[in-house]
């Protein structure tokens, strides 16, 4: 009997990583999400307290103490005062809180993002107003205000990336804003935390927070063209993917291949994962997601590109990983 | 003495309903045994040369007719005078009904009449049938009869196409058969010498060439167009024919007698040849719809995730994929019907396609076939031997 409590109990401790994790504030809309939580929490533990205090009371106490405790004074204060007061304290400090997510000073950054069944679209928009699309990994610089625009393009969506603050809803037609920071560098992974249908559970994103410097670099970067094809296999991906119609649904900068239907795939061999943080990047599991992509996300958009020779797999596939 | 035993017996019998129901159910069980003893005995000749007796052969017609008519669909028939429909059927009938129902000039073959019950010579018969009654026979088959259901079940379009040539049947002779289902095909003396020296697949490519055409192209315009379609994909496309993986009746039939060879030369030969000299011209050319389509294939429509049909389609996809300019309209409907019925959907090809050919509206895919209708066919692939 305590052997499967207690392996159970260790399973859960496997939730404690801080990549995602509402404990592990990395930022400061985290931060008070956490500090929020904290009172909440302790102060139900008080409250908790002093009713099984009460409890004990009715049971065990003298004659004159239970009759205090079933007197009026008593409800007056311990069920109508008490709770008035207290949740009217927990309203306004919540709301006091909550001023500086509010602020309307100008973000370092601006960065849209629409959910969309099942990855995250995103799009830079660079103070000169140059733009350029990414999907599923989102950079940021380490310390910078940045305001996310949320929209959907299909359902309801919600955005949350529990190490850096709370989570907000994307719905059809409405724009949400949500403002975080990353007060460290490092990796935040996020989820959709609204069930969007289908493979809603492998609909993840992750943040990287990078050096004010580094993230920079990245940005500028951004906005060129992706690399051209070096090595022989890498060239024959290039053919391969305008032959075989991916430009239809994906874009690459700089080449002919403008869809704008799936995931911008201009740097994707730069990312940690594909599908929406389903499976880890790489040349095998492109080749995999691009031939077998409805058994490894089951119902999403893309159909199963069978017809490829595996040689041709991973021609295209080693094209992708060039892509940085 | 026995038969007023028999009387008490019955009278003990009656008297009660349990004892009576027990009584039948009895003599069921105990007829069921007889009837599996009499099929284990082996006693009954199942021997098709001895024929039926006349009354088990009036009760079985009348039993098949009323099913039939109790079945056929309430559907309403395509305009069956259609020339495009009556051609396809007839390269159809050639292929795959005339070896047991004959064709005029050609009586039902020897072997076939043996058959119990005999193949119907069809242009008597015919009459006697609604256009939803033949239809609901070619589409299921008859049991125990040796008709067979149509071979791509929900491909309906072809067997409407069958119903459609067995109406014109009747007033054909064996010239306007032989005009309407073999097309330009006529024995050669040249070609009856390759076929004996073996060193050419022509018989082989005249089977396709009844329906595809050879200089003229074929003449129904449900029929895609071959010449100059990339090898690889017309062998894709046979072999998956011979698999049965797609959804066709008619090229399930034409391909089944293949084997790789000949696939392989088929594919090559209709690859290398040009256009044909005089292609069927799209019927009555819509402006509007031509110009929808060609924003439809340039651009596809990123709203409902339809990506550019040019993107595959056009002259620098893959060799696996066909190539649509110039295709008739209405063969290029038919396909798109087919796969946004949920049909076509099991090859590695049609894997893809069905996925975006079930994101067009009707209007669209009206518009995308007009527009590929609109345009020029491909050169031939390769130079020509």
């Amino acid at each position: 009997m305590r052997l499967p409590v207690a392996i159970s109990a260790l399973l859960a401790l496997a939730a404690c990583t801080d990549r995602q994790s509402v404990m592990a504030a990395h930022g400061p809309e985290a931060g008070r999400v956490a500090l929020l939580a904290g009172i909440v929490f302790a102060g139900a533990a008080v409250i908790m307290l002093v009713v099984m205090a009460a409890l004990w009371v009715a049971l065990r106490g003298s004659e004159s103490q239970r009759a205090a405790l079933a007197g009026e004074t008593a409800i007056r204060i311990g069920g109508i005062a008490f709770p008035a007061i207290t949740l009217s304290v927990l309203l306004g400090y919540g709301l006091w809180l909550m001023r500086d997510s509010l602020a309307d000073a100008p973000p370092a950054l601006r960065i849209e993002v629409t959910g969309e069944q099942w990855w995250w679209r995103l799009r830079y928009r660079g103070g000169d107003g140059a733009a350029f699309a990414e999907a599923n990994e989102i950079r940021i610089p380490v310390g910078a205000e940045v305001e996310f625009e949320l929209r959907s393009a299909d359902v309801i969506h919600s955005f949350w990336v529990p190490s850096l603050g709370g989570k907000l809803d994307m719905i059809p037609g409405r724009t949400n804003r949500l403002r975080l920071r990353a007060e460290r560098a490092g990796v935040y992974r996020g989820q959709c935390a609204e069930y969007c249908g289908g493979p809603h559970a492998l609909m993840a994103l992750e943040i990287i927070a990078m050096p004010q410097a580094e993230f920079a670099a990245w940005l500028t970067a951004g906005r060129r063209p992706a690399p051209a094809p070096a090595g022989q296999a890498e060239r024959r991906g290039a053919e391969l993917f305008l032959a075989a119609g991916c430009g239809g649904c994906h874009a690459i900068r700089g080449t002919a291949a403008e869809g704008a239907i799936g995931p911008d795939l201009s740097r994707v061999g730069g990312r940690r994962f594909l599908a929406a943080a389903t499976i880890p990047a790489g040349r095998e599991n492109l080749a995999r997601f691009i031939a077998h992509g409805q058994d490894l996300k089951p119902g999403n958009l893309m159909p199963p590109f069978r017809l490829l020779a595996p040689a041709e797999l991973d021609a295209l596939a080693a094209y992708l990983v060039s892509l940085r | 003495m026995s038969l007023a035993h028999a009387r008490a017996a019955a009278d003990w019998l009656l008297r009660s309903w349990r004892r009576l129901g027990a009584a039948l159910l009895a003599l069921a069980a105990a007829g069921g045994v007889a009837i599996v003893l009499f099929a284990w005995s082996g006693l009954y000749s199942v021997a098709a040369s001895s024929g039926h007796w006349a009354l088990v052969e009036l009760f079985l017609r009348f039993g098949m007719e009323s099913s039939v008519r109790t079945h056929a669909p309430a559907l309403t028939p395509p305009d069956l005078r259609d020339d495009s429909l009556i051609r396809l059927g007839a390269g159809h009938f050639h292929a795959g009904c005339a070896f047991c129902h004959g064709s005029p000039g050609t009586p039902v073959g020897a072997a076939a009449l043996k058959m119990l019950p005999p193949p119907p010579a069809l242009d008597a018969r015919l009459s006697e049938w609604t256009d939803q009654q033949l239809f609901w026979i070619v589409r299921h088959g008859i049991k125990y009869t040796g008709m067979p259901a149509w071979p791509a079940q929900g491909r309906d379009d072809e067997v409407w196409a069958l119903v459609a040539f067995l109406r014109r049947l009747p007033s054909l002779d064996a010239a306007s058969y032989a005009a309407l289902a073999l097309g330009e095909i006529e024995p050669r003396p040249e070609t009856a010498r390759q076929i004996v020296s073996g060193e050419d697949r022509v018989e082989t490519i005249e089977a396709c060439a009844r329906c595809h055409g050879l200089e003229a192209g074929p003449r129904s315009r449900l029929v895609p167009v071959l010449h100059g379609q990339p090898r690889q994909m017309l062998e894709t496309a046979l072999h998956a024919y011979r698999r049965r993986e797609r959804d066709s009746g008619i090229m399930q039939v034409a391909a089944a007698e293949l084997d790789d060879k000949a696939v392989r030369d088929l594919a090559a030969f209709y690859a290398r040849l040009p256009p044909p000299a005089a292609p069927p011209p799209p019927a009555a050319p819509d402006a509007e719809a031509i110009a929808r389509g060609a924003v439809l294939a340039a651009q596809g429509d990123p709203g409902r995730q339809i990506p550019a049909c040019l993107n595959c389609h056009g002259g620098a996809g893959l060799p696996a994929y066909p190539r649509l300019s110039g295709q008739p309209a209405r063969y290029l409907s038919g396909q798109l019907a087919a796969w946004r019925a949920g049909l076509n959907a099991r090859t590695p090809g049609g894997t893809v396609m069905a996925a975006i050919a079930r994101r067009l509206t009707g209007q669209q895919a009206a518009d995308a076939a007009a527009y590929f209708a609109s345009l020029p066919l491909p050169p031939a692939q390769e130079a020509r031997r």
